[in-house]
């Protein structure tokens, strides 16, 4: 069975935050949640990279094992889904996550925290597939239409790719594999790449 | 470049099909976690910078999350339970074997004033406070392991939301009602001679004798710096948990929450020890923060200090004039010096 995966190619990933700013229009997500960020290491320097980071998708997410009310559950492809109905907004989520994935709209006083919301890998949540009460909690459902995430769908060098694991891993080897043998047919070994 | 070599034409020749000719079991890695890998133990920075602002968006990898995920989960959320229950039954061991500590020839019947109205409003403010904090953060550490599997699933987060809010919301009171208690009962906490030979002597609970202490003992001094420290500990932590709008980071997060937890176990453990004691373990006990009355025969017991103090100060009141004090007459002032 596929597992579903994100990949972001930092050789690629040109920082554009298109993915971001789509991620947000199609989940009509609110003020101050991100699902989707671009991080930027050596801003400006040389070996400047980006890297487009979301929810992972862990096969043994941190987050739905720290979880008190137990809210998360893995669908079969993959996918790390939680239930906003159990959800209390604890944050301990966050705490354990280790990319940061984990959102949390401002509630009441003191930023006390609300439902958490988090990348779905535009797959929806518990409730019944493409009714408005998932659009309202969870943004679109493009999985059940049988397409991919939109970040990763109109990435425009991309960068950021989404799907069967399987699948990503060979395009992933192919990429290395090429960038290795433009080197070779350069006639220099690595280091030595012009640019 | 051996291994580029050897790859070489199957690259050159790659269709949408060609994937299946790769080994399955060698696929199966999501291409992600070299990546990752390299962000987080090369010498790369592990934050940058982000136009998305948020706490700490700019890291790409915290990896302190799943240590104290994982120390949660293997710690308070596993042992917790059985520390408690250790007490639990320690103090009912201690009960069928030593059962209720008396009080030497019985109660006289001669009441010492021992706690003011306002130090028994504070002290029971802080207690149910406390009861009320305990219970409902037990609900949210232990609930998972115990309570889902009884309830279910939207029964529990109906009860633990509740019980989060209530706690955020009641939290700050206890650190009120604390400073309350360190205001009206810190100074005479302060440790002084004599307190050294109860700590030696075992407190009286090694053996039958009663240990010599002055209006508070060694044993209850010490529960009471316990109650401040851990209890302020507890109070300042849960505050930086309960406020993530100063901008703190999960590291800083993940500490409170251990120093909230910790304390809290231990409070609660050793608070059981406290009720115990103070209510069905010592005779004469609970009076105190009842009536704010003690017998003067317990004071000799437990306080003799103490009880020669208040000798001194002929601050001892005979059963007639207590009874009046509380605007009830007996109704035999002869058996009123008798055992009660």
């Amino acid at each position: 069975m596929a597992r579903m995966k994100f990949y972001c190619d930092a050789e690629r990933c040109i920082e554009c935050n298109a993915c971001v700013t789509a991620c947000k229009n199609e989940h009509e997500i609110p003020w101050g949640v991100n699902r989707r960020r671009v991080v930027t290491i050596k801003d400006g320097e040389p070996g400047e990279r980006s890297l487009s980071v979301a929810c992972m998708h862990c096969s043994d997410a941190p987050c739905a094992a720290v979880c008190p009310v137990d809210c998360f559950y893995t669908t079969g492809d993959g996918i790390v889904l939680h239930d906003k109905d159990i959800c209390i907004g604890c944050g301990y989520c966050f705490y354990a996550c280790p990319f940061g994935a984990p959102q949390f709209p401002e509630a009441a006083a003191f930023s006390s925290r609300g439902k958490m919301d988090k990348c779905t890998f535009c797959a929806g949540g518990p409730e019944e597939d493409q009714s408005s009460d998932e659009y309202k909690k969870y943004g679109r459902n493009r999985i059940s239409e049988g397409k991919l995430p939109l970040c990763a769908e109109m990435c425009s060098t991309k960068a950021l790719l989404a799907g069967d694991g399987d699948v990503l891993s060979d395009i992933y080897r192919k990429r290395v594999i090429n960038r290795g043998a433009s080197a070779f047919e350069w006639g220099v070994n690595n280091s030595k790449i012009p640019g | 470049m051996l291994v580029v070599l050897l790859v070489l034409p199957v690259a050159n020749a790659s269709t949408p099909q060609q994937h299946k000719d790769y080994p399955q079991g060698v696929s199966s890695i999501s291409p992600g976690s070299d990546l990752w890998r390299e962000v987080r133990q090369r010498d790369l920075p592990i934050s940058g910078i982000t136009q998305v602002q948020g706490v700490e968006s700019g890291v790409l990898i915290n990896a302190d999350g799943d240590r104290w995920a994982r120390f949660r989960i293997e710690n308070p959320v596993r042992y917790a339970p059985i520390v408690l229950l250790v007490v639990v039954a320690i103090l009912v061991l201690f009960y069928a074997l030593r059962g209720k500590v008396g009080i030497e020839g019985g109660l006289s019947g001669r009441m010492v004033k021992r706690f003011t109205d306002y130090e028994r409003v504070v002290h029971w403010t802080l207690a149910l406070l406390f009861l009320f904090l305990a219970l409902t953060g037990l609900i949210l550490l232990l609930g998972r392991t115990l309570l889902i599997p009884l309830f279910g699933h939207q029964v529990f987060s109906l009860l633990a939301s509740a019980s989060k809010e209530s706690h955020n919301l009641v939290g700050p009171i206890f650190l009120v009602s604390l400073i309350m208690m360190v205001v009206s009962f810190a100074r005479r906490n302060i440790y002084e001679k004599g307190d050294l030979t109860w700590l030696l002597k075992g407190g009286g609970f090694i053996g039958k004798s009663h240990v010599s202490g002055g209006f508070f003992n060694m044993g209850e001094k010490s529960w009471y710096w316990m109650v401040i420290l851990i209890g302020l500990a507890i109070s300042i932590s849960g505050l930086i948990l309960v406020s993530p709008n100063f901008g703190q980071g999960r590291v800083i997060m993940a500490i409170s929450h251990v120093v909230h937890v910790l304390g809290a176990v231990i409070l609660i453990a050793v608070s059981l020890g406290h009720m115990y004691m103070g209510s069905i373990g010592t005779e004469g006990s609970i009076e105190a923060m009842k009536s704010g009355y003690v017998d003067i025969n317990w004071v000799e017991a437990h306080h003799d200090r103490w009880a020669q103090q208040v000798k001194e100060n002929d601050e001892v009141l005979t059963a007639e004039e207590f009874a009046r004090l509380h605007g009830r007459i007996p109704e035999s002032t002869d058996n009123a010096t008798g055992q009660s």
